[in-house]
């Protein structure tokens, strides 16, 4: 049998195609999306956003052939991808979905504009997932930003900013967790532990309470953001309510309601991401309540 | 109680009785014997043991004006000399014989009364005899003279009693047309020398004799007895009956005026206050109950106590333990210690006062040319020196790597001791970077480095440091600079600051660095004073150097965030500009605009700071980059028969001559050069004028290099740092 005869009928001879690989478990991929992987001449996974349990990469590798990893750099200057992807069937590999929490959909333009074809493929989000499993509203939720690490004493305050607006309109907030020490995307991945988590919302905590005045308030909107924030300075950071949601998704998922004081005792799992509740239904607070 | 130390208390009793006290400097060409006859007078004194004398060199005590033969700082050290049973103090300042260090001959100048001009017998008066007699004469210090190496005319050259006293009235006559060529109007007779009066001395320092007519008449030595002793290699005896120093020193006494003697008719020659003041007329009468009034004219780094400042009281006095200003210091300084200085040996005492020369530790402030007083206000001796940046930089490091801690503690000391030096080590590698004022300020630095801590180094070729700047600006064609990830654009508008307003940057009137939000409208403020918009400059993110960083943009969420990595970026442009890497100056750059993502993962430093960089960058290119060299005004002195070779060094270095001033028979080039031409224009200039020219510089800035010269200067400073030969286009920037 020829190449040509083990792709899916659906599929191009060339192009690129932006895989969602789901959560973490090769058997939660879409059945769609592993043949598109399989079918594909070249596999590259994007490793600097989140990343898979290795055996499941393994038994992913296994199943639809060998697979190259690639970092920030190969995917943000893509000419190298794309240039294979004239030529060839080209995936690139992405944890969760290609354009949810991670925003490749500027990939899915420029290949565009380029004249290729791009083809997407979905996988569950952890978006998705989050919102489900704690049992918090998904109406409820607001804006979801990332925990980002001190990188070379760079310390970020909008995380935090993003936090106080959703908790000013009683919206629940997810916060997914770095995994990148060095901001680059280019070195050794290191998944941010809930310690460093905490470590890294103190240090915004402070850098925040010197930024408030220099925060814009040209419009409406702005101006509820500064009030925002200076509404959740003028609490205690300690004692506010968040779910450790650990490897979502996969066979070591798990979950802890608890207060920030209280996370950083916590070992979490190897893919860590948080949720800041803001007021509670009845039924949700319920629901919370399994994993206190 | 031996006998130094019994020089020393006498010393400390004699420094309050102002007319006992001279203070004096030997000015001599190089080899004239200067040191030996410092020496001498030294231990004449009972200041050292007489074996040691000739030897020692006392005076020399930074090691390498012993290990060169030259005198390259200028000393200081007291004596006690008997005349007539009354005991003087004599303040022996040593001068440097190198016409480099014009500037502490100068200082030396100031601290003295009187000279000895020192001619050696065989060669008479020498063209840097002629210059520092010269500087003497400008500041009003009163010259006698010593002929010295007498021995060599009789013993070496033969001459007949006849012939010596003609080479002998030949030099007189020499000395005696400076004086009057040079001396204050007033001071052109009467400080004319002769052997008849006693203001001419002859003799010989290394043998330690030396005789004046009146020396004579009191020693019952004649002219043709002297001779005898000579020829008989007999000079043992000679010494013993008219030694060196009691010559010597007795002719300072009598002939050389005392600080209250010459402070009414020198302190309006170098002070520019009123003399009609309180301080003035203290000054003026040398007043030791009166206000402090004092000119440091040297700093050394003394081992064990740091650094000592040596300079001269003309007013008041100095204690120990009380608080000063050095003019120009924010705040007072308290004295640590007050000593008299014993050539290498400071003497510490309670206090020292007007008229005498004083040691201090504790005044870190200070430096040579520094006034001191308790008035803040006090108008200075000397303008107060601005240190401009360095123009020169070589690399230098230890041969062997067992030397590295010992090197990188001697720079660190050097640094301290030399304001105008700067030091950049790398801890690893070992290499130094110095930048320096010019070719032979870092000569004699890596002398000291090699000499004094016996590091021996590797040295790098000197390397001009030169600077980027904008001759147009890109007002509302901002360049956009994007992150890597294409998500966060900052937008960029460049024009050139105001001459004014680079002027107050450089001063540090505007301050330094990332300007806190908080003092934004402060800062704002002081630049609406120098004609800029007061409301947009109240959004002034940072100051780099002679660079300023607006934000001119309205209401971008985020960017508040990302403001200190926006500086950052800048502060990096700032130091290595588009063109070769070299720092930047005099830029005035707004943010007009910016867009940023959503979510700080993606703009953090990897892609906010080379956003903005090529930002910068590439909108100084739109605002056509210039590339401006380090540029150093030459002041060359040379009597006339010797000008034209002058002149056509400095044309012949793309120099342009902008003025030349004649004096007699001596005219000075004033020329403006660049410092990439003056590599090796001290010996050339020397060459030139068969020694006789004399030269100083000072650093005037940056100007733009010729066009011309553009793409040559560029490839040769970017090959030298290992970048490609061409700079990159405006379009590389904006990818």
């Amino acid at each position: 049998m020829t190449a040509e005869h083990t792709k899916a009928p659906l599929l191009p001879n060339t192009g690129l195609m932006l895989i969602g690989m789901g959560p973490g478990r090769l058997s939660g991929m879409s059945v769609e999306a592993l043949q598109a992987a399989k079918a594909a001449d070249v596999r590259r996974y994007e490793a600097y956003t989140a990343l898979w349990p290795q055996a499941q990469l393994d038994a992913l590798e296994a199943e639809v052939g060998a697979i190259e990893k690639v970092m920030r750099p190969e995917v943000e200057l893509p000419e190298a991808l794309f240039e294979l992807a004239r030529t060839s069937l080209v995936a690139l590999l992405v944890v969760g979905d290609p354009l949810q929490a991670t925003t490749h959909v500027d990939l899915q333009l420029q290949a565009t504009e380029a004249g290729l074809e791009c083809l997407v493929f979905h996988g569950v989000s952890i978006t998705t997932l989050v919102t489900g499993a704690i049992g918090l509203s998904n109406y409820k939720f607001g804006r979801q930003t990332t925990l980002t690490y001190p990188y070379g004493g760079w310390v970020a305050t909008s995380p935090l900013e993003v936090i106080a607006a959703n908790m000013h309109q009683n919206l629940h907030t997810l916060a997914l967790l770095d995994l990148d020490p060095t901001g680059e995307g280019i070195g050794h991945q290191i998944p941010m532990r809930p310690q460093d988590a905490v470590a890294s919302l103190r240090l915004m905590w402070d850098k925040l309470a010197d930024a408030i005045e220099e925060m814009p308030q040209e419009t409406a909107l702005q101006s509820m953001r500064v009030e925002a924030c200076e509404a959740l300075l003028s609490g205690d950071l300690d004692s506010m309510d968040v779910v450790l949601c650990s490897d979502m998704g996969t066979d070591d998922e798990s979950l802890v309601a608890t207060t920030v004081a209280q996370l950083e005792g916590q070992l979490g799992g190897r893919l860590n991401s948080l949720v800041f509740q803001s007021k509670t239904s009845e039924v949700e607070e319920k629901a919370l309540l399994r994993w206190r | 109680m031996g006998r130094k130390e019994d020089n020393i208390k006498k010393a400390t009793e004699v420094m309050h009785i102002l007319p006992q006290i001279r203070n004096l400097c030997i000015a001599a060409h190089i080899d004239h014997g200067k040191t030996t006859l410092s020496d001498n007078l030294i231990a004449g004194a009972g200041m050292m043991s007489s074996d040691l004398a000739g030897s020692a060199r006392v005076l020399d005590f930074d090691e390498q004006e012993s290990a060169r033969g030259i005198t390259i700082n200028a000393a200081s050290a007291s004596m006690v000399h008997a005349v007539e049973g009354t005991d003087y103090l004599i303040n022996l300042i040593d001068t440097p014989g190198h016409v480099d260090f014009g500037g502490d001959v100068t200082r030396a100048m100031r601290a003295v009364d009187g000279c000895f001009i020192l001619a050696c017998a065989v060669e008479g008066p020498m063209p840097q005899t002629e210059t520092v007699v010269r500087q003497a004469l400008k500041e009003k210090v009163k010259p006698v003279l010593f002929i010295n190496k007498v021995d060599r005319l009789i013993n070496e050259l033969q001459v007949t009693p006849e012939d010596m006293m003609a080479r002998f009235t030949e030099t007189i006559k020499k000395v005696n047309k400076l004086i009057k060529q040079f001396a204050p109007e007033e001071f052109k007779k009467a400080w004319q020398v002769s052997v008849a009066d006693g203001t001419v001395a002859f003799g010989s320092a290394y043998h330690n004799w030396g005789i004046t007519v009146p020396y004579m008449a009191k020693s019952n030595i004649s002219f043709k007895q002297i001779f005898e002793y000579c020829n008989n290699e007999d000079q043992k005896t000679l010494a013993e009956k008219a030694p060196v120093h009691e010559v010597l020193l007795d002719m300072a006494v009598t002939k050389l005026p005392g600080p209250v003697e010459a402070q009414p008719y020198r302190v309006p020659n170098i002070w520019t206050g009123d003399l009609e003041s309180e301080i003035g007329k203290s000054m003026l009468s040398c007043d030791p109950e009166a206000e402090l009034a004092m000119m440091i004219t040297k700093i050394w780094m003394d081992p064990h106590a740091g650094e000592v400042a040596v300079g001269r009281i003309y007013s008041g006095a100095i204690a120990m333990g009380e608080s000063v200003y050095a003019i120009g210091a924010a705040k007072p300084e308290r004295v640590q210690q007050v000593s008299m200085m014993v050539g290498g040996d400071r003497i510490p005492v309670p206090k020292v006062v007007a008229g005498n020369i004083a040691a201090l530790t504790g005044i870190r402030s200070a430096a040579a040319g520094v006034t001191l007083s308790h008035d803040k206000d006090f108008t200075p001796f000397e303008a107060i020196r601005h240190y401009s940046d360095p123009v020169v930089t070589v690399a230098v490091e230890p041969k062997s790597m067992k030397d590295l801690p010992k090197f990188i503690d001697a720079l660190r000391s050097l640094a301290k001791a030399d304001a105008s030096l700067q030091v950049t080590t790398n801890a690893e590698t070992g290499e130094a970077l110095l930048a320096g004022m010019g070719e032979l300020h870092l000569e004699i630095t890596v002398y000291r480095i090699e000499e004094e801590q016996n590091i021996k180094v590797k040295v790098s070729p000197p390397i001009v440091v030169y600077r980027e700047g904008i001759e147009g600006n890109n007002r509302g064609s901002a360049f956009e600079g994007k992150s890597p990830n294409r998500h966060n654009r900052f937008f960029f508008e460049i024009e050139p600051l105001s001459e004014e307003v680079v002027a107050a940057l450089r001063n540090g009137d505007l301050g330094d660095g990332p300007v806190r939000s908080s003092d934004a409208k402060e800062t704002g403020n002081k630049f609406g004073e120098l004609g800029m918009n007061k409301d947009l400059m109240r959004k002034i993110y940072a100051i780099k150097g002679t660079n300023v960083l607006v934000n001119d943009t309205k209401g971008i969420q985020g960017l508040h965030e990302t403001r200190e990595l926006i500086i950052e970026a800048f502060n990096a442009v700032c130091v290595k500009g588009p063109i070769a890497d070299e720092p930047v100056q005099g830029m005035f750059i707004r943010l007009v605009d910016a867009k940023l993502h959503e979510d700080a993962i993606h703009r953090g430093p990897a892609q906010t700071i080379p956003a903005v960089r090529n930002g910068i960058k590439g909108a100084m290119l739109r605002a056509r980059t210039v590339l401006l060299e380090p540029m150093q005004k030459a002041f060359v002195s040379v009597p006339n028969n010797w000008l034209g070779q002058v002149t056509r060094e400095v044309t012949n270095r793309r120099g342009i001559i902008e003025d030349m001033p004649s004096e007699g028979e001596v005219t000075t080039v004033v020329g403006v050069l660049p410092i990439a031409e003056t590599f090796g224009f001290s010996n050339d200039i020397r060459a030139a004028s068969q020694g006789r020219a004399v030269w100083n510089t000072e650093n005037l800035g940056f100007q733009q290099l010729p066009p011309q010269l553009f793409d040559k200067v560029v490839a040769e400073i970017r090959t030298r740092k290992g970048l490609k030969p061409e700079p990159y286009p405006e379009s590389y920037y904006s990818e």
